[in-house]
């Protein structure tokens, strides 16, 4: 399968301007590579990295030194972006537009031609249930509405990549249902999806591989039943990985 | 170009969603007609005094227009972290810049069609005439004067981190080059070295805003056409600092991290 | 909570009475702009009477930057020939050579030409002159903000009777001034002619130009020396109206008392050689006592 998203030996520093404090190292040298068709999971705490790698390769912050590819281009090119959707993980939208004026500017960046948009546009509200509201401004929709219009606006492309951060944070558990069958609808027709998330029950049920980054590092990567191995479930495997020590009764 | 007229598209928009614009032209209307109404030795063909208050007025509402508007356009995008979808397309910082630029200088040509169709409407009642090259010649100035101050704004809002404080500067630096940009020679001459020097620098650095503005006596007391050559060269000379800034606010905004 | 709102208001209601009786208190006055701006007023109003000048030249007027020697005395007033003019200079090219190549370029963008309102404007078009007009608002606004402030009065009057023939319009000015100002003989001097030449009404004429003569004699000896023009303009006046009433023994003393401060006498010595010839056998009428 071709590798659709690479990443070779990324590192990521930020200087701190003030006096006397050190360099903070986000990334250091970070070997990724996702293949078309997975639905791969960015796992780590808080703090390890996962954002700025996705920062990386979604062109918001230069590399260090490294590289990132997406598709083959250099993630530095906007062309790279221009087969991917990304839902960030606050979603936050134009207030003043409508969900359907919101899509119809995204395709618009995108190159759409307008037939398609439409198309697009009425397919799309439909998939995320929000076609009785398509008319009305964002600043008038609930937190689900707008993380539904996220990913409405994640897809407007029709994307080979989607990236999410965290997809499913803030969702009650319809809403965290229907984000994973869009999910799978996504890897049944072929599209890889790379995303982060601390809902590790959910990643153990839709990932193909994992990936494990801790203070920057890759720790782990490989199948979940491969990382998991011998213990109990992925949670606990992850904590292993991290060298999570529990605090034990004295 | 197309990402450049999709952003300028939800500039437009959000102009008139918002309500900064109705509130300042209803206030212009309002102040016009009841000064309009004031009766002066019964006599009903004296136009000047309101042409000069509405035109002051229409100068001092696209300014906060065009000043608050451009301020807060990328600061709310990364306030409202609405920056990360958008960059995450397939759109350079470069084009969004302009994309800005591009939107609040259209909603300046917006605001200030409907402000001199008013004015237009406002002098005719009074002396029945209807100048529309002289009117087109002052309006078309003023927006390209507000095109240098969009820029300049756009410029501030990526260097300064409140849109508040860049509103502030913004309008401090153009009011004072309206008010005393054009004198700054004539001060620097009365003045001992260094500060001769230092004014001569500032004086010819600065973009001269105060020529539109000053072209507001030209329409108010009927005097003739400007020539065509004239304009076309203040065209000239305001693109080339409108590009200026826009360059700056380009390589500025590059360096910038987006959250 | 409910104590203090008492003790303020009480607080309020005993030092209000003696807030209101300091002297020049604001709250006593019943005007607008004295109420919102206070003593500034008198400053604003002096703008506004030279933007009225400023109206009056289309715009092309000197700021504090450009020389305005020739433009010390507002043209608007300066035309009426009832005040001092301070101007001398030059007042078509105020703004001297273009500094630099901003200056200008700039130059071509606003005024730039002398012109006066009522010789056409910019147009040079004498059909327009009455847009001299366009001044009214200033000097009406320059007197509301200064009401003490006699030259206004007299000079709006001049244009509204003179140039615009509002002559209605011209007294109601002269009127407004004279409540604001009632010992004022300069307004009394234009009021007199309104009746005069516009009215044709000699005793409203002869009335108003001998209680303006009476105000001036009251004023002290250095105040006379500072206007002597205007008193032998009243007295003038008033000798030719009893000239052409046919009474020339009034109008010789009329002329004598206008002698005695003129810059020409000799010119009026030859008025009053003529009249005196015209003495006859008519009834000695009471001669009004002057006391200069």
């Amino acid at each position: 399968m071709p590798v659709i998203l690479k990443t070779e030996k990324l590192r990521v520093e930020f200087r701190s301007h003030e006096f006397r404090q050190a360099t903070k190292i986000a990334l250091a040298g970070l070997d990724l590579e996702v293949s078309a068709g997975e639905v791969f999971g960015f796992l780590g705490p808080n703090g390890a990295g996962k954002t700025t790698t996705m920062n990386v390769l979604l062109g918001f912050v230069p590399p260090t030194s490294g590289a990132a590819y997406l598709f083959g281009i250099d993630v530095r090119q906007p062309i790279a972006r221009q087969r991917i959707g990304y839902l960030p993980e606050m979603t936050y939208y134009y207030k003043f537009l409508t969900a359907e004026e919101l899509l119809r500017f995204y395709a618009k960046i995108f190159g759409l031609p307008r037939g398609e948009t439409d198309k697009r546009i009425d397919q799309l509200l439909k998939l995320v249930e929000l076609e009785h509201a398509r008319k009305r401004p964002i600043k008038s929709y609930s937190k689900g509405m707008q993380q539904r219009v996220g990913l409405a606006q994640a897809l407007i492309n029709n994307p080979d990549l989607l990236i999410l951060d965290e997809p499913t944070s803030g969702l009650d558990p319809l809403g965290r249902m229907k984000v994973r069958e869009i999910i799978q609808r996504l890897k049944q027709e072929g599209k890889t999806v790379f995303f982060s998330s601390h809902e590790l029950g959910e990643v153990e049920t839709i990932c193909d591989r994992v990936a494990i980054i801790h203070q920057g590092e890759l720790k782990a990567i490989g199948r979940v039943n491969e990382i998991t191995g011998q213990r109990a479930s992925l949670e606990k495997a992850f904590l292993d990985i991290i060298g999570f020590q529990p605090i034990t009764a004295p | 170009m197309r990402n450049i007229f999709a952003v300028a598209g939800i500039v437009i928009k959000e102009l008139y969603r918002r309500k900064d614009f109705y509130v300042l032209f209803i206030l212009t209307v309002l102040v016009c007609l009841i000064m309009a109404s004031v009766n002066i030795f019964n006599d009903k063909q004296i136009v000047r005094y309101l042409k000069e208050l509405c035109l002051l007025l229409i100068w001092i509402s696209s300014l906060v227009i065009a000043i608050t508007t451009t301020a807060r356009q990328i600061p709310a995008e990364r306030e409202q972290r609405t920056l990360l979808p958008l960059l995450a397309k397939p759109i350079t910082r470069t084009q969004l810049i302009f994309g800005k630029f591009l939107g609040c200088w259209l909603v300046c040509g917006l605001v200030l069609i409907c402000f001199y169709v008013f004015f237009g409407a406002l002098a005719a009642s009074r002396d029945h005439t209807w100048p529309l090259l002289n009117y087109f010649q002052a309006a078309f100035l003023h927006w390209i004067m507000l095109g240098v101050v969009v820029a300049l704004a756009l410029l501030g809002s990526l260097v300064f981190a409140a849109p508040s404080s860049n509103s502030t500067i913004c309008f401090v630096i153009v009011a004072t080059i309206l008010t005393v940009g054009r004198y700054l020679d004539a001060v620097a001459l009365a003045q001992p070295e260094p500060f001769r020097s230092m004014l001569y620098v500032v004086y010819f650095a600065i973009p001269h805003l105060e020529i539109p503005f000053e072209m507001r006596n030209l329409i108010v007391h009927d005097w003739p056409l400007i020539g065509w050559n004239f304009i076309g060269l203040y065209l000239l000379y305001a693109l080339a600092y409108t590009a200026a800034f826009l360059v700056a606010a380009c390589l500025v905004f590059r360096r910038k991290p987006v959250n | 909570m409910l104590a203090l709102l008492v003790f303020c208001f009480g607080l309020g209601a005993t030092l209000q009475p003696q807030f209101q009786a300091l002297e020049n208190n604001r709250h006593q006055s019943n005007d607008f702009f004295h109420l919102l701006l206070g003593d500034s007023s008198r400053m604003l109003a002096n703008s506004f009477f030279v933007k009225a000048d400023e109206y009056y030249h289309s715009g092309y007027y000197p700021t504090i930057f450009d020389n305005n020697e020739a433009f010390k005395t507002p043209h608007v007033a300066e035309d009426t020939g009832a005040v001092n003019s301070k101007n001398h200079g030059e007042e078509t090219s105020f703004m001297g050579p273009p500094r630099d190549w901003i200056d200008a370029f700039g130059r071509h963008f606003i005024p730039n030409r002398h012109t006066h309102l009522d010789e056409g404007g910019p147009a040079d078009d004498l059909s327009t002159s009455d847009n001299v007009r366009e001044i009214l608002p200033w000097l009406k606004l320059s007197a509301r903000l200064d009401p003490d402030n006699i030259t206004t009065y007299t000079v709006t009057a001049y244009w509204l009777r003179l140039r615009m023939h509002k002559v209605k319009e011209a007294e109601e000015v002269l009127r407004e001034g004279l409540r604001n100002n009632p010992q004022s003989y300069e307004i009394l001097f234009e009021l007199g002619r309104l009746y005069d030449e516009n009215y044709h009404d000699a005793d409203r004429a002869r009335n108003v130009w001998q209680l303006a003569v009476r105000y001036w004699l009251k004023l002290t000896p250095e105040e006379q020396k500072d206007d002597k023009l205007l008193f032998e303009q009243i007295t003038t006046h008033l000798g030719q109206l009893e000239e052409t009433a046919g009474n020339p023994t009034q109008a010789v003393n009329w002329f004598q008392a206008a002698q005695k401060v003129s810059l020409t006498p000799g010119e009026l010595q030859k008025r009053i050689d003529s009249l005196k010839e015209k003495v006859t056998d008519q009834p000695q009428l009471p001669v009004p006592k002057t006391t200069y």
